[in-house]
């Protein structure tokens, strides 16, 4: 049985969908910020992993990508709440949704979805990113 | 009267007076006086020899003549014209003309007093020999004569005199009026022009040098003048038309950067709204999953899906504002269709009272864009349309056409340039806006209807999809006519792929 990890800081997020996965049968780990994730994936590894892009410590992007140089069979999708308030200063397009998934993809991440998405879609994402190993 | 005298014409009559005044009495005095000596002169020379006659006369007389007959000479005396008197003293004995009086007879005064004695007649006496005795003839002529003519004489000069002075007073007046009348009329021109009739050309009719010379200066300077009224007017204009894209700019780009400002916000709410919908939706699934389906709970637990996907519709609308919603998928496409089929879907939508008019061009450039978003801008745009119109009565028009964006209108909108553009618009007979709501309408659930009645989102979404597309939406409204919106979005020329 395949087995995922989900990197969320958002406590419910990660509850939820780890019921989803397994109810769907998956073998599924959870970690609340990037550095638990690349440790889980060190010691347990997965053959996918779900992260949130904006968490505390490093981001989602960066997660990915540290995935990915490492574990280059780990199927990777980037799910992100949408917009987030930017930092100073302001710089309306360097920070949005659209520009995080872009870097999301080019991080190597295999797939983008946006907060909030339904149990069937989480589900035909995951399966057709396994299907493809 | 002290403003009287100071004008030309009242200086000149003041001098010419003045130099009257100062002249005449002398001239008159002089003139009257030398004539009056003349005549005096000629006069007493006159009568002398007259008396000289006589007194040779009476010596010739027999030396035995009568008393009257010597009387009888005096009255000849007299009568031969100018005489007044005639008398002589005869050793103590006075005969006198028989026609005096023996009162004027009395009267005799002292020799060679001319016109002193007040009763005009000049008295002289000689000494004669009559009857061989010595004695003295007195004879009286009457002065009146000269003193007529000195009177008649005095008059004419008089006359003369004031004859000259009204012919020099009409000289001058007819100087003033030469020199005072182009004067005036400069004087009237220049208050004309000062008055704004600056075109008025300052040419009085004179043919006085001065004149013409200080006019022409006038002139010079009145079209200097008109000139650099001419190059101000203009710079003002200029600055003032500058001044004004400048500030219309600026407020536009207030007006984006507010919107962004508000977008971000609204980003960041519904950023964590979603991490608060996400598992509330999977949480839903999960239970509905456990519920017998036909079970009131599993009937509640579906209502609260439908409002969690009602906020998840609003979620995306903030996000689609707030240009942080995902990528809608750009294609490079002519608009023509995409507006057809939205306007079919928005004419299905509205009641019969609205009419729907549809002017698109199906050869209009082709854009960058994401032909749903596209949809709702329109649906949107006509939907504002439609709550606009109080009694859900009245014309809606689209229209889709290229445009090109000139030089002016690209200064006055920071998102515009220069360049051909494809202008999408949706105009209708609504309430229209005051300046206060135009300002911000695009604001996210800024709403003018009534509570309940509208998200207060569309024109917001309107405005982030416009801005994704890197394009402009320019509002035009006025209250109590109706609202113009204008969508323009770059135009990428007529891609074969959109044919």
């Amino acid at each position: 049985m395949a087995k995922i990890l989900i990197v969320d800081d958002e406590e419910h997020v990660r509850a939820a969908l780890k019921q989803v996965l397994e109810r769907a049968g998956y073998e599924v780990a959870v970690a609340a910020t990037g550095n638990e994730g690349l440790e889980l994936m060190r010691r347990e590894g997965a053959d996918l992993v779900i992260t949130d892009v904006i968490m505390p410590g490093i981001d989602g992007i960066t997660t990915a990508r540290k995935i990915r140089e490492k574990f280059r069979d780990t199927r990777i999708i980037v799910i992100s709440g949408g917009g987030k308030a930017a930092p100073e200063p302001y710089e309306p397009d360097a920070i949005s949704t659209r520009s995080y998934l872009a870097s999301a993809s080019s991080a190597g991440a295999d797939r983008t979805l946006t907060k909030p998405f339904d149990r069937d879609e989480i589900l035909r994402v995951v399966r057709s990113l396994l299907d493809e190993q | 009267m002290a403003r009287h005298l100071n004008t030309i014409p009242g200086r000149l009559v003041v001098m010419l007076l003045l130099i009257h005044a100062l002249l005449m009495p002398p001239l008159f005095y002089v003139i009257s006086n030398t004539v009056e000596r003349t005549m005096k002169d000629i006069f007493i020379d006159h009568v002398r020899n007259i008396a000289q006659i006589f007194a040779d006369r009476i010596e010739r007389l027999e030396p035995d003549a009568s008393e009257q007959s010597i009387s009888e000479f005096l009255d000849s005396a007299i009568l031969s014209g100018q005489g007044r008197y005639a008398a002589i003293d005869i050793d103590g004995r006075t005969v006198a003309s028989s026609l005096m009086s023996a009162e004027e007879t009395g009267l005799f005064r002292e020799d060679f007093a001319f016109g002193e004695h007040g009763d005009d007649v000049y008295y002289l006496s000689l000494p004669v020999t009559a009857h061989g005795e010595a004695a003295v003839l007195k004879l009286g002529y009457d002065e009146s004569p000269i003193h007529e003519e000195v009177a008649a004489l005095q008059l004419t000069l008089t006359y003369v005199l004031a004859a000259y002075l009204l012919l020099t007073l009409l000289v001058a007046g007819l100087v003033s009026v030469t020199v005072v009348s182009p004067l005036r009329w400069l004087q009237k021109a220049s208050r004309a022009i000062s008055s704004g009739d600056v075109d008025r050309e300052l040419k009085p009719d004179s043919g006085l040098a001065e004149i013409v010379a200080l006019s022409e200066d006038l002139e010079t300077m009145r079209r200097n003048l008109v000139g650099i009224n001419e190059r101000l007017m203009n710079e003002i204009a200029e600055r003032e038309q500058a001044e004004a894209e400048r500030r219309h700019l600026e407020d536009q780009v207030h007006h984006h950067q507010r919107l962004r400002s508000l977008g971000t916000l609204a980003g960041g709410v519904a950023h964590e709204f979603n991490n608060v919908l996400q598992p509330m939706v999977l949480y839903l699934e999960l239970a509905l999953e456990d519920m017998p389906a036909d079970s009131l709970t599993a009937e509640n637990l579906r209502r609260v899906q439908e409002l969690a996907n009602r906020a998840k519709g609003l979620s995306r609308q903030i996000l689609t504002f707030s240009r942080h919603d995902s990528d809608p998928g750009f294609v490079r496409q002519s608009l023509a269709p995409i507006a057809e089929e939205a306007v079919t879907m928005i004419r299905a939508l509205l009641p019969a009272t609205v009419d729907l008019r549809a002017d698109i061009d199906p050869a209009s450039s082709a854009v960058n864009c994401a032909p749903e978003q596209i949809q709702q801008v329109l649906v949107n745009l006509c939907n504002n349309a439609y709550q606009a119109m109080s009694d859900g009565g009245g014309h809606i028009a689209v229209s889709l056409r290229d445009a090109e964006v000139s030089e002016a209108m690209a200064g006055r909108y920071p998102h515009l340039d220069a360049a051909r553009y494809v202008l999408l618009e949706v105009r209708d007979t609504g309430r229209g806006m005051d300046p206060a709501t135009q300002e911000r309408i695009f604001e996210p659930f800024f709403t003018t209807q009534e509570v309940g009645k509208g998200t207060g989102l569309g024109l917001s979404v309107v405005h982030g999809i416009v801005e994704r597309h890197g394009g402009e939406i320019v509002v035009e409204s006025e209250p109590g006519k109706g609202t113009r919106f204008s969508v323009y979005l770059p135009s990428i020329g007529h891609d074969e792929q959109s044919r």
